[in-house]
């Protein structure tokens, strides 16, 4: 080999560089994952809270939007029995599931002091809680108007819902003293019990829907193509003034689907049967015949539905 | 070791003649192509439904442009271009058939790895245009065989970027093979690599991965429990293994390693009574990395001795890493991965410990004059020997002690050894999987607050989940907090409980469903069947 060949070798380049640009590479990586763990990390203080507006007619923003009334718009049911079930001799339109069993048609349940809320959970109030809670709205449509029943909500939603409120009214200095009472002495805030939601659709005697002499169409929201405001009528003629407890939205309440006799006591049965819950009060959609105080529909408790709410009551069961 | 100084200075060997002077930019044609065709593949339907991975293609293809674009202009500047030599190695091509074989089985029972394939290929693309820029840049030829496929099909059996992070796909490739060209040492008189290529990148993603929490960008945790979804995986693997071993001799590495952890594992059921790894003697993943990614010989030590060392140590390192990572609480599946880097840095000192063995006894075991110059050919059928018993009793393919919940409570209630840390694992896969009765069984164990710390929140969390499921204990556990309702499973919950690491059992009777779990020791499983009798 020549000195003119030698110096036609090339010069190979320092590994050092290449060294160095690998480094930089891993750093930058490290950099870069390190950052979206950062960004990938829950932080709720940075969610857009949910807007709800500063007044709404008839309803408290600094009381969760409950209802502007003494009690929060919470009306009390009294002890006492109650007839639950149908009868198709006086009610035509009765399913064969709300017979009480085989040997009768009707049946008397006595149920302990409850209260039960005037109207069906609004938007505002479900939006309330999301943006106390610093959860977003996920798959509940909170965008519409805040006073319209909130739907496509699941049944472990409701409760959850029931419970946040439950700590709330017990903290709240503002809680009226009838309710902050029966909380401290074993009421809870909850969804209610088949029967709770009959006998306060109903009254105690038996009637077919909340009102004795009304037409239906004048207070009720059903037949329709969309849900109305909670308070858009105060049904006076209803059964403890309780609005919609006909039609609007169905109200998901607290018990298995289960055959009559109604029991509390054998809720903990057939658990291994797939869970479907009562539901009540038919919605904007259904007939008359689905509108009915003893009507007994049935939810899965993962569905999200446009014509499926609930409503609360405080209940001590 | 050697150092970066060290080798800073030596010219690495030249595999074909000086450069060509004043060369024409001819031999840019083949990377351009690679470049082109990465930036083709980036337009295919499967790429352009995601705007960050069509994105990354981009990404990668102008990397790899502008770098041809600077080289030709060193070219033109200095006019010294550099080539090709085409040298078609047995260890590559019959690796990548092997490799390929693994995918094609494994795709064939989960389809990721089918949607994966135009990936795997654009990811060939980029790792041979890069290679050969990186080989130019170092002033040779390109050595053009199938080396670089190996490699890419090694790094993606154990991990891959989901679709919006696949950049970091690419760059983990760079990374490897960046590793593989300076990071380097001398052994025995000759510059070579220290890592396994891909084993190195995939230890320095997977340990940046670890730190920083972000394994869910990756499919790491998918792909590596989906292996079992193939029917009879460890035999497909071990006997696509034993076509690596006879022509590759890595018997001694592979074969060590699985006895080395079949062994410990072993050990670790006797003593604790519960299975080491939760369902199987030995993960199908990791018997696939014992065959497929610590086999390699360039990085492995040279002597019998040697890697028999070497193959017990990724037992033991495997093996250890497992409980290590669970105590971090970090995924590990990573066990596998982190080790081979470790490994290929003690081989060094492997080789130096054999040869200080002053015992030429001990030296010569398993030698070629032991066995008539046929030595790997009986250490493979020693390996073919301990695989058969293996699997006679039951410690490869087929039903695991660990693949019954019934077997976890059982060992939970009386305290055996991180027995309730795994029942808890494993009823979280299961309500992750929606299976109602997992969800509500771990409510229940939050509510308790015995076998972990007491949590009311994700007590409700996962009632919320199992009663969404229409699993109606959990619905009724959300109604009080002082109550906890459990129920057996369904038919629903069977079909996912009792899959065994392999498909849910979605088109299996009741009758079967039920058989199968009193199988697995389901009391009212077997008064269900016994009652159908």
């Amino acid at each position: 080999m020549n000195d003119d060949q030698q110096t036609a070798e090339p010069k190979v380049p320092s590994r050092t560089i290449g060294f160095s640009v690998m480094s930089v590479v891993i750093v930058v990586v490290a950099t870069f994952l390190y950052q979206q763990q950062v960004l990938r990390k829950p932080q709720t203080e940075q969610l857009a809270a949910i807007p709800l507006p500063g007044t709404l007619p008839g309803f408290l923003p600094e009381q969760w939007y409950l209802a502007d009334d003494p009690l929060l718009g919470f009306v009390e049911i009294p002890a006492g029995s109650f007839t639950m079930g149908s009868n198709p001799a006086l009610d035509r339109m009765a399913y064969q599931n709300e017979r009480w069993s085989n040997t009768r048609r009707q049946g008397r349940v006595d149920l302990p002091r409850y209260y039960i809320s005037r109207y069906e959970t609004s938007v505002a109030q479900f939006a309330a809680y999301l943006n106390a809670i610093g959860e977003e709205a996920g798959e509940v449509p909170l965008t519409g108007p805040a006073d319209l029943p909130v739907t496509y909500i699941t049944w472990p939603e409701a409760l959850a819902y029931t419970r946040w409120l439950d700590a709330q009214l017990r903290e709240s200095l503002d809680t009226p003293t009838e309710l902050k009472s029966f909380l401290e002495a074993g009421g809870r805030v909850t969804l209610p019990s088949e029967a709770e939601w009959e006998k306060a659709a109903r009254g105690t005697e038996g009637q077919v829907f909340p009102w004795r002499n009304a037409a239906a169409e004048e207070v009720a929201n059903f037949n329709g193509s969309r849900p109305r405001a909670v308070n858009a009528l105060n049904c006076r003629v209803c059964a403890w003034g309780l609005s919609d407890m006909s039609g609007n939205v169905w109200e998901m309440t607290a018990s298995p689907m289960q055959p009559y006799p109604f029991s509390d006591e054998d809720d903990m049965e057939n658990l291994s049967e797939d869970a479907i819950w009562i539901m009540r009060g038919g919605s904007f959609a259904d007939g008359l015949a689905n509108i009915r105080a003893a009507v007994r529909g049935g939810v899965d408790p993962g569905v999200r539905n446009i014509a499926i709410g609930f409503r609360i009551a405080i209940s001590a069961r | 070791m050697a150092t970066l100084a060290q080798s800073k200075h030596k010219q690495p060997s030249r595999q074909s003649g000086s450069p060509e002077r004043g060369a024409s930019l001819g031999n840019f044609k083949f990377p351009a192509c690679l470049t082109a065709g990465l930036l083709l593949l980036a337009f295919t339907p499967r790429v352009q439904g995601n705007e960050a991975l069509t994105l990354s293609f981009f990404g990668a293809a102008a990397a790899l442009a502008i770098w041809q674009v600077y080289q030709a202009l060193m070219v033109r500047q200095n006019g010294e271009s550099y080539g090709f030599n085409i040298v078609l190695r047995p260890q590559h091509y019959i690796q990548m058939f092997i490799q390929f074989s693994v995918y094609l089985y494994w795709g064939y029972h989960w389809n990721p790895v089918y949607e994966h394939m135009l990936l795997l290929a654009a990811q060939v693309l980029f790792a041979f245009g890069f290679d050969i820029l990186l080989s130019w840049s170092r002033k040779r030829d390109y050595t053009l065989g199938f080396g670089p496929i190996p490699i890419i099909f090694s790094t993606n059996l154990f991990l891959w970027f989901r679709d919006d992070w696949f950049y970091l796909q690419f760059m983990m490739i760079a990374v490897g093979f960046m590793g593989k060209e300076y990071v380097r040492w001398n052994r025995e008189g000759r510059n070579v690599h220290i890592f396994n290529p891909s084993a190195f990148a995939l230890g320095i993603f997977s340990l940046l991965l670890i730190v920083t929490n972000t394994t869910s960008l990756t499919w790491g945790q998918e792909i590596a429990s989906t292996l079992t979804l193939a029917p009879n995986i460890y035999t497909f693997l071990f006997l696509i293994g034993l076509v690596v071993m006879y022509f590759f001799s890595i018997t001694l590495v592979a074969g060590m390693a699985a006895i080395t952890l079949f062994g410990l594992s072993a050990l670790y059921s006797a003593t604790a009574g519960v299975p080491y790894f939760i369902d199987s003697d030995i993960p199908a993943a990791v018997f696939l990395g014992l065959h497929l990614l610590v086999t390699d010989p360039s990085t492995s030590p040279r002597t019998p001795l040697g890697k028999m060392f070497f193959g017990m140590l990724y037992g033991i390192g495997v093996f250890a890493l497992y409980t290590v990572l669970a105590a971090f609480g970090a995924p590990t599946f990573y066990d596998k991965l982190l080790c081979v880097p470790l490994l290929n840095l003690s081989v060094i000192a492997i080789d130096r410990m054999v040869r200080s063995i002053d015992s030429k006894a001990v030296l010569n075991l398993w030698n070629d004059s032991w066995f008539g110059g046929r030595a790997n050919l009986a250490h493979m059928s020693l390996w073919v020997v301990v695989f058969a018993l293996m699997s006679m009793q039951g410690k490869t393919d087929g039903r695991h002690t660990g693949d019954s919940l019934p077997f976890w409570e059982q060992a939970c209630a009386v305290g055996k050894a991180n027995s309730c840390e795994r029942l808890v694992q494993l009823q979280t896969t299961y309500c992750v999987d929606n299976a109602g009765w997992a969800c509500n069984e771990l409510g229940a164990v939050y509510r308790e607050g015995v076998i972990v710390e007491k949590d009311e929140a994700m007590a409700i969390r996962y009632f919320s989940q199992s009663c969404e499921l229409k699993f109606q204990a959990g619905c009724t556990n959300l109604l009080a907090e002082d109550r906890i309702a459990r129920a057996d499973p369904r038919s629903l919950d069977l079909r996912l409980l009792l899959r065994e690491g392999s498909r849910n059992l979605l088109d299996w009777s009741e009758d079967e469903l039920y058989a199968r779990a009193c199988e697995h020791d389901w009391a009212f499983a077997c008064n269900n069947t016994r009652a159908n009798i």
